[in-house]
């Protein structure tokens, strides 16, 4: 909850001291309830004039919702919709010019491709030479001009998906949803898909939104990506920053693997354990003594045998390598990290009480990651110690690291 | 136990049970099914197809079949569109007495076909609820053309509805989403995607109904009075020559309308499918 309060600033911040154009398509302040569950609390985000955003999201986190209360399937509880400077929360669907791309296709069986990508326009009342130049344009712009006669049922997948697309850009909508459109393919046409359909994008430029609770397809597909939990937003930002700066544990670890650990702010450094790493913090979100958790990737780990210091990187400590696991690009390791250092304040053991001692070990699994030449340059054993050193890492704002669980 | 029983069922290779199940299902359908149809066939022609072609042609045969074939058609029509309107209200909708309303839809193939004529003749008969109220103005629908397309609507109510409805219930409801978000309006909607996929419905729940109206005889004999050239339907024609003794008029309407409940189901049988390829 406060989580999303501190938030909110820190994306809209430059918004506000750069002239933006207009949005494209913006939510403000919306929120669902069915029944006495509310499924959206607050959410508010900007899509800009041929951007494409990602909504990534677990099942359940309310990102289907969002798209059908833009495309004016579902009515808001609170908030607004806007599309093009328009507010059309109160306009039924078929007056808000979006297209959506439903995960099932949902095109026409009783239609042929070509009905089908006519369709918008056959109700529009639009020529019949002006319908089929574009159905024309559209069937080769998805390649499937020698499909034109078939029926939706005699076509694969992917084809399908791309049909449902060219049904939908045929009217030139506002802004295009995507819910969850790569949902029943299988990986491959999956992958294949989507690079396609982000080169389409581009092409056509209409700003866009994307469901999907696959991070890899978040990542790959977005220009922003907005990671939603149990109806509110915990980070909207580029897929660098998202997968880089996670704003809170849950994106950390939603977002692929990634490692917790428990530090204390210092005067310009953070104690990790026993260690002691440097760190420049904001001395507005940290004070000295918070009690912070840090997120690192496995690939941020550095390993090295023994226990030399790097100079290069900020040492956290030692630890034992439990397992070694061979993943074709890149070995994983499992392994335990000794910690000793000062007890966090928050966190509630009963060592503290007991012991009454300031100090407590702790053992603490971490995964790593090395990519093939390093792996083959340094081998390492199952139960062989080593120093733990990063290369990066991000620093939890106390409050994201409760209530995101 | 497995290892006998194969033995016994296949004799090197061949199936015994399966030409011993066939057979005994066409001999357990011979006295019940075919000698029943094939006796009207060989009864109607056993002296000469001349007699046999008279007994059509007379005019109060033929006006029977022309009475039949109107009056189910307008119960076909009405209970077609009834039965649309009905399915897509009760399966796009959840109200409080959703399921009463279906119960009551689907109630009239359980009752008596008798009770159903008396049931209309106590509303609208010259006695009647509302007929004793109507009468004075003149308004008598009771022993009318009328009378028998009520009769004929009300006894194959729930049929048109019973095949349509579970076709919309398991139609996505994103297509019409769909299409709504392309713009159409809910008219359009209906028109172009949400009819066509009801079209192979449409087709067998119209014949399934005017099938069962063709063949209507309990409660159309109370409600239209049975005067032959006047409200006389073709089961009711074949009932009343066979009353007379006229064996061979009645012989050769019923093997008009056997021959056509014989159509209909091939029909039927064979159009499904080819309505519903997608």
């Amino acid at each position: 909850m406060k989580a999303k309060e501190t938030l909110i600033p820190r994306v809209e911040e430059p918004v506000a001291s750069v002239p933006q154009p207009p949005a494209a398509a913006s939510v403000v302040g919306l929120s669902k309830r069915f029944g006495k569950t509310s499924v959206l609390e607050n959410i508010s985000f900007d899509v800009a004039e041929g951007e494409v955003l990602v909504l990534l999201g677990a099942s359940g986190s309310g990102k289907t919702t969002i798209l059908r209360i833009i495309a004016g399937l579902e009515m808001p509880y609170t908030g607004k919709v806007i599309l093009h400077g328009k507010d059309v929360t109160e306009l039924p669907a078929r007056e808000r010019g979006v297209g959506v791309i439903f995960q099932s296709y949902a095109l026409f069986p009783k239609m042929t491709v070509e009905k089908n990508i006519g369709y918008g326009l056959r109700i529009r009342k639009r020529r019949r030479k002006e319908i089929r130049e574009t159905v024309n344009e559209l069937l080769s712009l998805v390649q499937l001009n020698e499909h034109r006669k078939k029926y939706p049922s005699q076509l694969s997948g992917g084809q399908q998906q791309r049909v449902a697309i060219a049904r939908t850009l045929a009217y030139k909508p506002e802004v295009l949803l995507f819910d969850e459109p790569f949902g029943a393919l299988d990986t491959q046409t999956r992958v294949h898909l989507r690079r396609e359909i982000r080169a389409l994008l581009k092409k056509v430029n209409v700003p866009s939104i994307f469901i999907t609770h696959d991070q890899e397809e978040a990542l790959e597909l977005g220009d922003r990506v907005a990671v939603l939990n149990v109806g509110h937003v915990e980070q909207i930002g580029t897929p660098f920053e998202i997968y880089n700066h996670p704003a809170t544990e849950y994106v950390a670890t939603f977002l692929g693997a990634a490692n917790l650990l428990d530090a204390v702010v210092g005067q310009d450094s953070l104690e990790v354990g026993s260690a002691r790493i440097p760190a420049t913090l904001d001395s507005a979100k940290f004070k000295p003594g918070d009690c912070v958790k840090i997120v690192f990737r496995p690939e941020d780990v550095v390993l090295t045998r023994g226990d030399l210091s790097q100079s290069r990187h900020s040492r956290i400590g030692s630890a034992r390598i439990d397992e070694i696991t061979f993943v074709g690009a890149y070995e994983r390791l499992r392994m335990h990290m000794d910690l000793v250092g000062e007890e966090c304040k928050t966190d509630e053991t009963p060592f503290y009480l007991t012991t009454q001692t300031p100090e407590r070990q702790t053992t603490k699994a971490i995964i790593a990651t090395r990519p093939k030449p390093e792996a083959s340059a340094t081998r390492l054993q199952v139960g062989e110690r080593v120093s733990v050193a990063l290369t990066s890492f991000t620093v939890l704002p106390p409050q994201s690291t409760k209530g995101t669980n | 136990m497995s290892s006998i029983a194969p033995a016994m069922r296949h004799v090197r290779g061949f199936d015994v049970v399966r030409p011993l199940s066939i057979g005994m299902l066409i001999f357990m359908m011979m006295p019940l099914v075919f000698l029943p149809l094939a006796s009207i066939f060989i009864f109607g022609t056993s002296n000469g197809l001349d007699k046999f072609w008279a007994a059509l042609t007379a005019p109060e045969a033929i006006f029977a079949l022309k009475l039949s074939m109107a009056t189910s058609f307008w119960a076909t029509v009405f209970n077609v569109i009834f039965g649309l309107f009905a399915a897509y209200v009760l399966s796009r909708h959840n109200f409080w007495g959703r399921n009463a309303l279906i119960v009551t839809i689907s109630l009239p193939t359980a009752i008596p076909t008798a009770v159903a004529g008396f049931a209309l003749l106590l509303l609208w008969g010259p006695y009647g609820i509302l007929g004793r109220l109507l009468a004075p103005q003149g308004f008598q629908i009771m022993f009318t053309a009328g009378a028998i397309i009520l009769a004929n609507i009300f006894v194959t109510f729930p049929l048109a509805f019973g095949v349509i409805k579970p076709v919309f219930d398991t139609m996505s409801h994103s297509l019409e989403e769909a299409s709504a978000t392309i713009g159409a309006t809910r008219w359009q909607t209906f028109w172009h995607v949400t009819l066509p996929s009801l079209r192979g419905a449409i087709v067998s729940g119209a014949l399934l109904t005017f099938a069962r109206a063709v063949g209507e005889f309990g409660s159309t004999i109370l409600v239209s009075g049975n005067l032959a050239g006047r409200t006389q339907t073709a089961p009711l024609y074949i009932f009343a020559k066979f009353n007379e003794g006229q064996i061979e008029a009645a012989n050769a309407i019923a093997i008009v309308l056997a021959l056509f409940s014989f159509l209909i189901f091939s029909v039927l049988f064979f159009a499904r499918d080819w309505l519903d390829v997608d």
